[in-house]
């Protein structure tokens, strides 16, 4: 099978594991974003894919040949850096042309090849600038444009989005995906971000501490966590987790929580977001405070009952954080 | 507050281009001045007529000054390189061994090296001088090129790495073109030290020919013991300074620029 393959890959830095047996596989064309709080192990995976770091165990196929030994310059990856990474004393053209240049590409070809890719990203304008006559938005353009030349055989991302604002940050991501996804080299996209992950990948593994916690649809994960920690780094704002008997905890999205007439949970209203297109409702319940989130020309009063459908509640055990499937309706009267 | 630095800097300078270019008699009286006619050019007419001339001191002093410098940064560059990007428990021990080495007072050496002389036959040879002159400037150096290298973010690298550059390739193609400023002000400082050195110079060259600046000047003598030659120490010392006045009037732009190099980042 071509595209990326990694298996039971760890890296131990002395006694501390970085990264702890994880699996995964990219399909050519498709676009895995790795998400995770930082220390979770999501930059660790790219290094060591990208031939940067070696790992204690494990292989890495590229193509369904084994590079885990290979030298980073020979395994045709690129990689776009947080920082860019761009050479500070070369123009746009140059810092594309190098490599190029060093690999021997004839003059002819490689000036062709940088004017296509520099009309891809809009910057023919641009080229014989210098890093430092760039905005932040112009020099991510220019560091994606050296990977893509590159024409590499996977394409890594080191969150390279942070560095940005929201604004440029919402208005790049459309065209990060149409650049990247569904071309012929798979995808892995680092990021902390789960808008950017929900909103550009076309699945998502969520990592912490070092080991895979879920793999799937950004969908599926939102949905039908695996466990505790999946439920609430995703959604924004956090999932409301309620404690119940027998050491559980009843987790309910914000969103599917909603006022009614008939009996449920009393709820006090006790501080107010307005959003503009929704509002945040914080409210005093009898099981400790919960979010709200309504449309925001909803006027629930001062205090009314809660309801929720069944079918969105998400069960899980206190202690170790996993989920509890099949376990729901009847017993949420125990509540 | 700014006149009084430049006063304070500069006064000493211009008294010494004063007292080259005037008659002993116009420097005992400085009033004199106002009758005209005491400017003369006899000082430096004098230096280079010389016999071996002034010029062939400044050449021996430029070969040194070269040879060290070139010897410092060849060596220096691998090593603070390694320093900074090796990160082993030898590490801190080295750079403070640097700093002291950095610290100590070159004077206190110079009985030493002048046996090291002795034993190896390394007298009178200008490019022989040059060995101890870069061991001395070497520490100095390793700990300013490692602070360059130390601002330069890995990922520079790391990137030419995945282009395909071997380590060759990143030196020629990154590394140095970025660490040109720190070079340029590390090769001025090695070049001044050794451009300045006296104690070693005077015991380890004799022979009038291979004389330095420092120990050719503390040769000029007066025609009495009685008579200090004003007029020539302040031709020699003129004519000494403008080479290394060319040198940084060359260098400034890449000097400059390396201070203000932490702006390109980011």
């Amino acid at each position: 099978m071509s595209g990326l393959r990694i298996q039971n890959l760890s890296r131990q830095l002395g006694n501390r594991l970085l990264l702890d047996g994880l699996e995964l596989t990219v399909a050519p064309g498709e676009c895995l974003a790795l998400l995770g709080p930082s220390g979770c192990g999501k930059t660790t995976t790219l290094r060591l894919v990208a031939g940067l770091d070696q790992p204690s165990s494990g292989r890495i196929l590229l193509g369904g040949e084994d590079i885990t030994g290979q030298p980073a310059g020979q395994r045709q990856v690129a990689m776009v850096f947080q920082s860019y990474a761009l050479y500070p004393h070369l123009s746009v053209a140059d810092n594309l042309a190098l490599g190029l240049r060093v690999r021997g590409v004839p003059a002819q070809e490689r000036e062709q090849r940088i004017a296509t890719v520099l009309e891809l990203l809009q910057l023919g304008n641009l080229r014989s600038r210098r890093p430092a006559q760039l905005s932040g938005g112009q020099r991510q353009r220019v560091a994606l444009a050296r990977a893509l030349l590159r024409q590499p055989r996977v394409m890594l991302l080191d969150e390279p989005m942070s560095n940005l604002d929201a604004q440029l940050r919402e208005e790049l991501r459309p065209e990060l995906r149409r650049l990247l996804c569904g071309a012929e080299p798979p995808v892995l996209y680092v990021t902390h971000d789960q808008q950017e992950a929900l909103g550009l990948a076309d699945r998502i593994a969520v990592l912490k501490d070092g080991r895979l916690q879920q793999l799937g649809l950004p969908r599926q994960l939102y949905e039908d966590p695996a466990n505790l920690f999946v439920a609430s780094f995703l959604g924004r704002p956090a999932i409301n987790l309620l404690p119940a008997e027998g050491g559980r905890l009843l987790g309910l999205r914000p969103e599917h929580l909603r006022p009614t007439a008939a009996e449920g949970l009393p709820a006090r209203l006790q501080r107010r977001e307005w959003w503009g297109h929704q509002q945040l409702l914080l409210l005093d319940t009898p099981r400790g405070e919960l979010r709200l989130l309504l449309p925001s020309g909803s006027e629930p009063g001062d205090s009314f009952q809660l309801d929720w459908p069944r079918a969105c509640e998400l069960w899980f055990e206190a202690r170790s954080g996993e989920r509890l499937r099949g376990f729901g309706s009847e017993n949420t009267r125990a509540l | 507050m700014r006149a009084l630095v430049l006063l304070w800097s500069l006064g000493p300078l211009f008294l010494q281009l004063f007292s080259s270019l005037v008659t002993p008699e116009t420097l005992v009286d400085p009033g004199k001045i106002a009758g005209g006619g005491h400017w003369t050019l006899a000082n430096y007419r004098a230096l280079l007529g010389a016999s071996p001339s002034f010029g062939r001191y400044l050449l021996n002093s430029a070969v040194v000054g070269s040879g060290t410098t070139a010897l410092t940064l060849l060596l220096a560059v691998p090593c603070a390189y390694g320093l900074q990007r090796q990160r082993g428990a030898m590490r801190w021990s080295v750079m403070a061994a640097l700093l002291g080495a950095a610290l100590f007072p070159t004077v206190l050496l110079f009985l030493a090296l002048l046996g090291l002389a002795r034993r190896f036959d390394l007298g009178n040879d200008l490019l022989a001088l040059s060995l101890p002159y870069a061991g001395l400037s070497l520490p100095l150096a390793v700990l300013l090129l490692r602070t360059a290298i130390a601002d330069l973010p890995p990922e520079l690298e790391e990137a030419a790495q995945l282009e395909g550059l071997d380590f060759g390739e990143r030196v020629r193609h990154v590394l140095l073109p970025l660490l040109s400023p720190a070079l340029a002000s590390t090769a001025i400082l090695v070049f001044l030290f050794s451009w300045n050195e006296y104690p070693i110079a005077l015991t380890w060259i004799s022979r009038a020919d291979r004389l330095t600046l420092p120990t050719a000047i503390s040769r000029i003598a007066g025609s009495s013991v009685y008579a200090v030659p004003y007029g020539a120490f302040a031709a020699a010392t003129v004519l000494g300074s403008l080479p290394l006045l060319l040198l940084v009037l060359l260098f400034q732009r890449s000097i400059v620029s390396g201070l203000t190099q932490g702006a390109i980042k980011g």
